[in-house]
């Protein structure tokens, strides 16, 4: 790394940084507030009507009908994914393929500079704002959770019968609907390992896209291979999720490893198991994916993608630019 | 020597790009690379730069390998590309700033006077700067940097005849200042005026090699044969060179005194005589020229 050349890519970059923050801060923050306008009771209705598609979700119905189930989607809606998608892409294509394209690698290349530097700083800007950007998108979640209340209907007044001693519902008596903080029925803190999950995989988009920019000339190609990349992946696992004969295909599409819906539901179960490899509820139940074991191959995939793409960028040649 | 070239070869599958380049430049010369677009010039300096791996053979700048040594080598070096692009979003003086601090041992005060003297606005982003004001900013952070060698690649494209003029000049200052140029260009006059060395390559191959003070001594006698020639004084040797051409022309070459030469000329049966300095373009043509031959 060289101070010069992160100044240089933190210059270049804090336009889209920011943009990608203020959607996801808004986002983030917007989603937390809908959630507490729908009654508990009216979305369990709703979601009842689609049973039948519960396995096309990534956690089963009853995770849903909590506050910190509807909460944890917000990192599978479109606009979350898309954000940290760009981010990555953007960042990863222009690492080399976009400084080769746009003719300046000729006169960075020109200076004492080491190639891994290069790629190096470039790599350290991406992972430095992928984090900060979830720490945007955890803090909007939390701030939305502190300033949010839900309207909750509290059981019915009871009154005693004389001599039997036994309570019976007063069902003369309206329930008054009381407003209760978001913060008394959710903790925050259960949303860090699904945050984890999502700068995993922005490491993961980044380091690919580097991976194929460092082998390529044209940033607009780096970009569509991507593109191609996140839409075959993303088929792949509704595919692999829908159809039992399909199955087969989860074990090639990294999307596999992004479930931050079903991580929220293991740290909301048992607090203790958020930063684990591996999790087994029970003796008697099979071991399966602690949190850490979604999110950890997703960030080694990553690491290893750079640092291919450090060694080919060392030893290829640098063609002049068109 | 500053940079020494052995058998340097890039090849592209079956295409040759650079073909067995031995060449030096020696510290404090001004070199120029000439030849048409594919000739092999961009590849070579690429080479020198560590910018490609050669297929074959090895170059030295300073005695440090190309190759293995390619950051010590950019250490010496600052290179112009042929089409230098910067980086859009900065402004002429951040970029000039940039360059500066790469480098210790450069002064931002150099590259700043450099700025003024190409009359440069450099409180303009580089995205809304013309090509032309690209290319002398490109040039103020190129010559500003005072490394030992300095590589133009085609400096003055883009630019306009004053700026042009301005280039050759800060060519010259470079060498008074012992910095080695070595300088790849297509405009032959400005080769001419700032080159102590000229290399001729042609595809890919490097087959002329020319110093400027034995082409200035140089002369040329064009005549129109009317008889057969006799024989050139034997005291001239291989240093007379005689050309028939199919028009009934003769071109008569030598770079030693022309004295003794009039004698033998007033004798032959020629009309027509003139006699000129040989210049590069006639160097050139004869490797590129329609009548080129094989050296």
């Amino acid at each position: 790394m060289n101070r010069l050349l992160l100044k240089k890519a933190i210059l270049e970059c804090r336009t889209l940084w920011l943009g990608c923050a203020v959607a996801l801060a808004l986002f983030c923050s917007i989603r937390v507030w809908i959630v507490a306008q729908f009654s508990m009771e009216r979305f369990q209705t709703i979601v009842e009507q689609f049973r039948e598609f519960e396995k096309l979700s990534p956690v089963p119905f009853e995770q849903l009908f909590t506050y910190a189930g509807r909460i944890a989607v917000t990192f599978d809606e479109p606009i979350v994914v898309l954000c940290i998608a760009v981010w990555a892409i953007a960042r990863g294509s222009d690492c080399v393929s976009g400084e080769l394209g746009r003719g300046t690698m000729e006169m960075l290349l020109a200076q004492p500079f080491r190639r891994s530097q290069i790629i190096g700083s470039q790599a350290a800007v991406t992972v430095v704002g992928a984090a900060l950007l979830m720490l945007v998108t955890w803090l909007s979640i939390y701030i939305g959770v502190q300033l949010t209340t839900v309207k909750e209907e509290p059981p019915p007044a009871t009154w005693k019968v004389p001599l039997f001693g036994f309570e019976v519902p007063n069902l003369l008596a309206d329930p008054e609907p009381v407003e209760v903080p978001m913060s008394e029925r959710v903790d925050s803190r259960v949303f860090a390992p699904a945050t984890f999950n999502l700068f995993c995989l922005t490491v993961f988009l980044a380091g690919l896209s580097t991976l194929l920019s460092s082998m390529g000339r044209h940033r607009s190609t780096t970009i569509g291979i991507m593109v191609g990349i996140y839409i075959v992946a993303a088929a792949m696992k509704i595919l692999a999720v829908a159809s039992e004969s399909w199955s087969w295909l989860r074990y090639g599409t990294f999307f596999m490893l992004y479930e931050p819906q079903a991580i929220t539901q293991m740290v909301v179960k048992d607090p203790s198991q958020a930063w684990v490899i591996v999790t087994q509820a029970s003796e008697t139940e099979p071991a399966a994916l602690g949190p850490l074991g979604y999110s950890l191959p997703l960030l080694g995939l990553g690491v290893l993608a750079y640092l291919l793409a450090g060694l080919i960028f060392q030893r290829r040649d640098l063609p002049a630019p068109l | 020597m500053l940079i020494e070239t052995e058998s340097l070869t890039k090849r592209y599958g079956d295409f040759a790009a650079l073909s067995d380049c031995t060449m030096d430049v020696a510290a404090g010369e001004v070199f120029g690379l000439l030849g048409p677009n594919g000739a092999g010039k961009t590849t070579l300096l690429r080479l020198l730069l560590g910018f490609l791996q050669p297929t074959s053979g090895r170059a030295t700048i300073d005695g440090c390998d190309c190759q293995r040594q390619s950051v010590a080598v950019r250490e010496r070096t600052s290179y112009l590309p042929g089409e230098a692009r910067l980086f859009g979003k900065m402004r002429g003086r951040e970029v000039l700033d940039f360059f500066a601090d790469v480098r210790p041992s450069s002064r931002r005060e150099r590259f700043h006077q450099l700025a003024e003297r190409l009359e440069l606005d450099t409180s303009r982003r580089v995205a809304m700067m013309s090509t032309g004001m690209r290319q002398k900013l490109a040039l103020a952070v190129t010559l500003g940097a005072e490394s030992p060698l300095v590589i133009l690649d085609e400096p003055t494209a883009n630019l306009d005849p004053t700026v042009r003029a301005q280039v050759v000049r800060l060519v010259m200052e470079a060498k008074q200042a012992g910095q080695t140029v070595l300088f790849s260009s297509h405009v032959l006059s400005e080769v001419e005026e700032a080159c102590d060395r000229v290399a001729i390559l042609r595809g890919g191959l490097l087959v002329h090699t020319q110093a400027m003070a034995d082409l200035r001594r140089r002369h040329r006698i064009r005549a129109t044969l009317t008889g057969t020639l006799p024989a050139p004084p034997a005291d001239y040797g291989d240093q007379l060179t005689v050309r028939e051409t199919e028009l009934d022309q003769v071109i008569i070459e030598t770079p030693l005194q022309l004295g003794p030469l009039f004698g033998w000329l007033s004798n032959a049966p020629l009309a027509e005589v003139r006699i000129e300095p040989v210049g590069l373009r006639a160097v050139y043509e004869r490797f590129h020229g329609e009548t080129a031959h094989d050296a």
